[in-house]
């Protein structure tokens, strides 16, 4: 399913120009957006768009968050993590209360204040994902790393006198790597959802360019008469985050090691 | 047990104090003039420069910074600069009206995710659906759930209003939507929790005694699961009071999340510093009184863990 959303994702522009406004044929006589019909398959929106080709780049801009943001998100997290529990002492200290208090932020909150700081688009969304997701991989990670510290392996490494870096590089991320990769579905399923809900609220990607969040925020304006503007890229978030879980619950059920990692929370 | 509660406070009220300060920071970062968002017609610099000068804006930032938390530790949360009310006049009912809808959102998850968890562990033909509800519901966001039910109880139905609003009759909606998202979390928790227990020694030895599966479902297997369902009910009931932000907008319910995106919008300063600050105090208390709890019901929990 991720395979099918990746080509569409890629394939977007196949599927019309989302900004095209067809104010004529695109709407009805009195002016209400279109329902399904052969000239435009899901439709159009309020300004005679066709919420197909707006549906295909949504996806696109989600696809790319999810894939981006993850990534960020995680690489943060680890380097934190890794840092507070192998340098321990006052580094520790400070690194886990900072992460303590990312994790005490009230999320939306917090992120509509970084919005505020910021003009609107990808890079927007990105950052504050990645401003607010490290937290909980950051404390995955020390966790493990706290777990791995006094092993065998890590004690004779430091006996021979390798350095920390390299001991943190060469010994303790491959062990910590397996946990990250599990997590990361969960991770891009959370930052889908954190997207849609950055566009809806206005703090995230702003129209005209489609987003899955702003596409919803639009029908929502015409809930009473045109549902499906609601329902389409609703039903499209549903199937995206769906499918990031299923591939995080696949890999979890494969490695019984890393039944752990619980759903990140709200 | 009481060195384990200090150190929970201690480490509390330094993440609270962090927010609060990070915050802070964030805030005078943002772009746009206060005093312009107060004056939006003033024609004269010389009036923005008056206002700077009442809001003590025109000092170093240093300056504001410990004035600002020398008021806090006094329990002053400052003046709404739009508003011209106390911070703390403005956020008291808001959180009341929050509190309501986080009161009912919890209790709707903590209904609908337990009667989730325990068919699914009881019964094994519905644990598929079960597991099916749970995966589409963790896959929405809170606003999704919200507009949908909206779509189909408010304008198909015609059975809630969809005018917005804080009575008795709007909080139905908002709660459903809180404890469909929730209810996984809960479902989870609760199939984990008595999956264990169902294959623990003394579940058998119960069987074994002749109880009734009745007696030991409650006396013994579900007892259990409180103690990890008390923690995440604390943690949700922080979460949604320091603002249930989507779900609020979405169904117009007065409440701080709603409070706080109006000032942000307004340039509000005061009033975004003290919905967060608020906010970041009530996650870490709800958790600390999630604790306490916890070690009441559950013994194991008691000693320190450090």
């Amino acid at each position: 399913m991720i395979v099918i959303f990746a080509g569409i994702a890629i394939a977007a522009p196949a599927f019309g120009n989302p900004l095209k406004q067809n104010l004529i044929t695109g709407l009805s006589p009195t002016g209400l957006p279109l329902g399904i019909s052969g000239a435009h398959p899901l439709g159009t929106d309020l300004l005679g768009r066709s919420e197909l080709a707006r549906l295909a780049f949504g996806i696109r801009t989600s696809m790319i968050v999810a894939i981006v943001s993850n990534v960020t998100s995680i690489a943060v997290g680890a380097a934190v993590g890794l840092a507070a529990g192998f340098f321990r002492g006052p580094v520790e200290a400070i690194l886990m209360r900072v992460t303590d208090v990312g994790l005490a932020l009230p999320y939306t909150l917090a992120a509509l204040v970084i919005a505020g700081l910021m003009t609107a688009g990808l890079t927007r969304v990105i950052v504050i994902i990645t401003a607010l997701f490290w937290a909980y991989p950051a404390r995955l990670v020390y966790g493990e790393v706290l777990r791995l510290r006094h092993r065998g392996f890590v004690e004779s490494a430091e006996a021979m006198g390798v350095r920390g870096v390299t001991i943190a590089r060469r010994h303790l991320a491959p062990h910590v790597f397996p946990l990250l990769v599990t997590y990361s579905p969960l991770n891009a399923a959370s930052a889908v959802v954190f997207e849609a809900t950055l566009s809806y609220l206005g703090a995230g990607i702003n129209p005209p360019t489609a987003s899955l969040g702003n596409m919803i925020s639009d029908g929502q304006t015409a809930i009473s008469y045109a549902p499906h503007l609601l329902l389409v890229p609703a039903v499209a978030i549903l199937l995206i985050t769906m499918s990031f879980l299923l591939i995080g619950e696949g890999l979890k059920a494969r490695n019984p090691d890393l039944k752990r990692v619980s759903w990140l929370g709200r | 047990m009481a060195r384990t509660m200090i150190r929970r406070f201690a480490f509390g009220a330094i993440a609270v104090l962090g927010v609060a300060a990070l915050a802070f920071l964030l805030e005078f970062v943002v772009p746009g003039d206060p005093a312009r968002a107060i004056a939006p017609r003033a024609q004269s610099a010389a009036v923005l420069e008056n206002i700077r000068i009442q809001l003590h804006l025109n000092r170093p930032l240093v300056v504001q910074f410990v004035d600002y938390f020398g008021e806090l530790f006094r329990g002053n949360l400052g003046v709404s600069y739009v508003q011209r009310q106390s911070v703390t006049s403005l956020i008291l009912p808001r959180l009341a009206t929050t509190g309501w809808l986080a009161l009912a959102g919890v209790i709707a998850e903590v209904i609908i995710g337990g009667t989730l968890g325990i068919l699914s562990t009881l019964y094994s033909r519905v644990r598929a659906v079960v597991a099916a509800v749970n995966l589409v519901f963790l896959s929405l966001p809170q606003f999704v759930v919200g507009l949908l039910l909206l779509l189909v109880f408010g304008f198909r139905l015609h059975m809630a209003p969809v005018t917005g609003g804080a009575g008795l009759a709007e909080i139905v909606l908002p709660a459903l939507t809180l404890g469909l998202v929730g209810a996984p979390w809960y479902a989870q928790i609760v199939a984990d929790q008595m999956a264990d227990s169902l294959a623990s020694p003394y579940v058998r030895t119960a069987v074994a005694k002749g109880l009734p599966d009745r007696y030991i479902l409650w006396r013994h297997v579900l007892r259990n699961v409180l103690s990890p369902a008390i923690t995440m009910i604390g943690m949700d009931l922080g979460a949604y009071l320091s603002g249930v932000v989507t779900v609020e907008v979405v169904f117009g319910w007065p409440g701080i999340g709603l409070l706080a995106v109006d000032s942000l919008q307004n340039l509000d300063r005061p009033v975004v510093m003290g919905t967060v600050i608020v906010g970041a105090v009530a996650v870490v208390f709800f958790n600390l009184v999630a604790d306490v709890l916890r070690m009441y019901v559950d013994p194991r929990t008691r000693e320190d863990p450090a």
